[in-house]
This record gives C-alpha cells, sequence and structure tokens, in this order.
C-alpha cells in the first residue's frame, strides 16, 4: 500500500467515525435542561467561530468585505446575494483597492 | 422570554424536501466546484489519479481535510502526519452532527449512516438557517442537499485532475470568500435575538483568544469556540434574563 492509499484509507475510516461519533453522542445526551440547551446553542456558536477563523486568516480588505456581506445578509436576509456581494466586493478590494 | 428546551421542526413529504434541499444548495454549491477544481489540480501534483481521487472525494467527502492531507504529503511530511491534520480538521464534524440529532432519531440504520456521511457544513448550516426561518427542514432536506454537494465535488476534484494546467486559482476569482460570505449570511439567519448574546461572545472571544495568542491553531480554535459557547448556554440560567 503507497502512502498516498494509506492516507485516503485512514482519511475514509476517521471521518465516517468521527460523523457518526456525533450522531451517536447526540441521541445519548438529554433532551432537556442544560444539555439540550448546549446542543441548541451549539450550530450558532460553532458557525460563528468558523467566520471568525476565516476572517482571522485575512487582513483589512477582508474584514471589509465581510462587513458589506453582513449588512447585505442583514437587509436581504438572502444567502446568493450576500455571497454575490461578499465575492465581488473582495475581487474588487483585491484588485483595486 | 423563555428559552425552548427542544423544538419540534415540521417536514414534509420526503422526495419535495429533499428537491428543495437540492435547489437551495445551487449556490454554494457553485463555490464547492470551484474549490473541487483547485483540488485536483493538487492532487494531480502529487501524483494522484482521477480514479484515486473519485474514491477520496466520495468516500471521504470533507473537502477542507481532503486538501490539507494531500498539501502534506506533498510536502513531504509522511503518511502519518497527514492524517492527523485531516482528522484534526474534522473532529469538528463530531459538533455538527451531534448538533443536529433529531434527523437521525429513529432511523433505519443505512439512512443514519447516509445522513452522517453527507453532513457538511454547507448543508448542514443550510438546513439550519431554513428552519431558523421557515420552521422547516430535516433529514430529506440535508439528503437533497448532501447529494449535490457530493456530485459537484467528485465531479469537480475529477475534472480538477483531468484538466489541471487550465485552471485558475480560486484566490484570483476572490471565490475564497464565496464560503466566508455564505457562513455569514446563514449566522444572520441562525441569530435567535438577546439569549445568544452571551453564548456567541463566549464563542468569539475564545477564537480570536486562542489564535491571536499562538496556544491553538485555526481548526482547535473553532472547537474551542463551538464548546464554550454552548457551554455557556448550557450553564447560563433558561429564563434568559441573566
Amino acid at each position: 500500500m503507497s502512502e498516498t492509499h494509506l492516507v485516503i484509507a485512514a482519511l475514509i475510516v476517521g471521518t465516517l467515525t468521527v460523523r457518526l461519533a456525533g450522531a451517536a453522542l447526540g441521541q445519548k445526551l438529554p433532551s432537556r435542561g442544560g444539555w439540550a440547551r448546549a446542543l441548541n446553542a451549539l450550530p450558532g456558536c460553532l458557525i460563528l467561530s468558523l467566520v471568525i477563523v476565516m476572517l482571522t486568516n485575512g487582513g483589512p480588505k477582508e474584514w471589509l468585505a465581510a462587513a458589506l456581506a453582513l449588512a447585505t445578509a442583514v437587509i436581504t436576509k438572502s444567502l446568493p446575494a450576500t455571497m454575490a456581494v461578499g465575492v465581488v466586493a473582495i475581487a474588487l478590494l483585491r484588485n483595486f483597492a | 422570554m423563555t428559552v425552548q428546551e427542544e423544538t419540534t421542526f415540521v417536514t414534509s413529504e420526503p422526495r419535495a424536501e429533499a428537491l428543495k434541499g437540492a435547489r437551495d444548495i445551487a449556490p454554494l454549491a457553485l463555490g464547492v466546484s470551484v474549490y473541487g477544481l483547485a483540488f485536483g489540480l493538487l492532487a494531480a501534483q502529487a501524483g494522484m489519479n482521477s480514479l484515486e481521487v473519485g474514491l477520496m472525494s466520495s468516500l471521504v467527502f470533507a473537502g477542507s481535510s481532503q486538501i490539507i492531507a494531500v498539501e502534506r504529503l506533498m510536502a513531504g511530511a509522511g503518511a502519518v502526519a497527514a492524517i492527523v491534520a485531516g482528522l484534526a480538521l474534522n473532529l469538528r464534524l463530531v459538533l455538527v452532527t451531534a448538533s443536529i440529532r433529531d434527523i437521525y432519531a429513529n432511523r433505519p440504520l443505512w439512512q443514519t449512516v447516509l445522513g452522517a456521511h453527507l453532513t457538511t457544513d454547507e448543508n448542514w448550516a443550510l438546513m439550519l438557517a431554513r428552519r431558523a426561518r421557515e420552521g422547516e427542514g430535516g433529514y430529506w432536506y440535508l439528503l437533497g442537499a448532501g447529494l449535490v454537494l457530493m456530485a459537484v465535488w467528485c465531479g469537480s476534484t475529477v475534472l480538477g485532475v483531468v484538466f489541471a494546467a487550465a485552471i485558475p486559482e480560486p484566490r484570483a476569482l476572490g471565490m475564497d470568500f464565496a464560503f466566508t460570505a455564505a457562513f455569514i449570511a446563514i449566522s444572520r439567519a441562525l441569530w435567535r435575538g438577546r439569549a445568544d448574546l452571551g453564548p456567541w461572545l463566549t464563542a468569539a472571544a475564545l477564537v480570536i483568544g486562542g489564535v491571536a495568542s499562538g496556544l491553538v491553531d485555526s481548526s482547535w480554535a473553532i472547537i474551542l469556540g463551538g464548546l464554550g459557547g454552548a457551554l455557556y448556554a448550557g450553564l447560563a440560567r433558561p429564563n434568559g434574563n441573566q
């Protein structure tokens, strides 16, 4: 087995295990009280963390484009519109600013 | 205001739900296709053929971990380092699938396995945004969106291997920002009001503190932020006036 095949096989087994472990863990946790509140708050906190990590990898241009995208999201509540504004803004900022 | 402890979501007919998911994921799938081409190019440079790339994309089905593992291999870090980097990036998927536990409950094993395998950041977040807005969305919506992502990811990664030379770099087109913008829109949709302020500030502080101090890398910072915010929500008083 080559190094590449070993990596592919390990990632296949490992990634499916991780996904199933989460689904199984979710079934085991109580559906009332603090555990339920924590699990309900988890998606928003996780997506926010993802956005912040993406922004810490960028600089002022990315932050400005993110602010424009956020304004679009608040006003239009539209996913495609927010994505379009974000991509156009960052392309213009990187090429002309 | 009371914080709901358990919410039930209406789900319509499976076929209609899956088709709706497949349609709604289109703008995100476009972004995925650009990354797929870029990953195919990288994999070709690492000496992988289109069969290996197609198998990896369909069976691992986690883009950023595939990219980092192949990048580590090319850097000569060795198989173990490549596997650890790829799996560390995927650990957050434990939290992703745990957070939508209701959709896997009371299903045949094959549906749970298929649904879990097809759960990615993109369709998970899209489903949550739809729930927040319309109070609908469940297993079949996630599955329909996931199947489109799978087709687009496999197709574009294999095309990337085949047409390696002709592929533009995603960053040059601003496409790297497509996902940042998409997750900003989805965060906005997930904001449930003042009760979220504490958990969200906790998550933000942990991520910024973790990354800025250099104590954790990006993939651990995401997990730390998600867990910290959820912990705050779990420990806070449930009547919302903390």
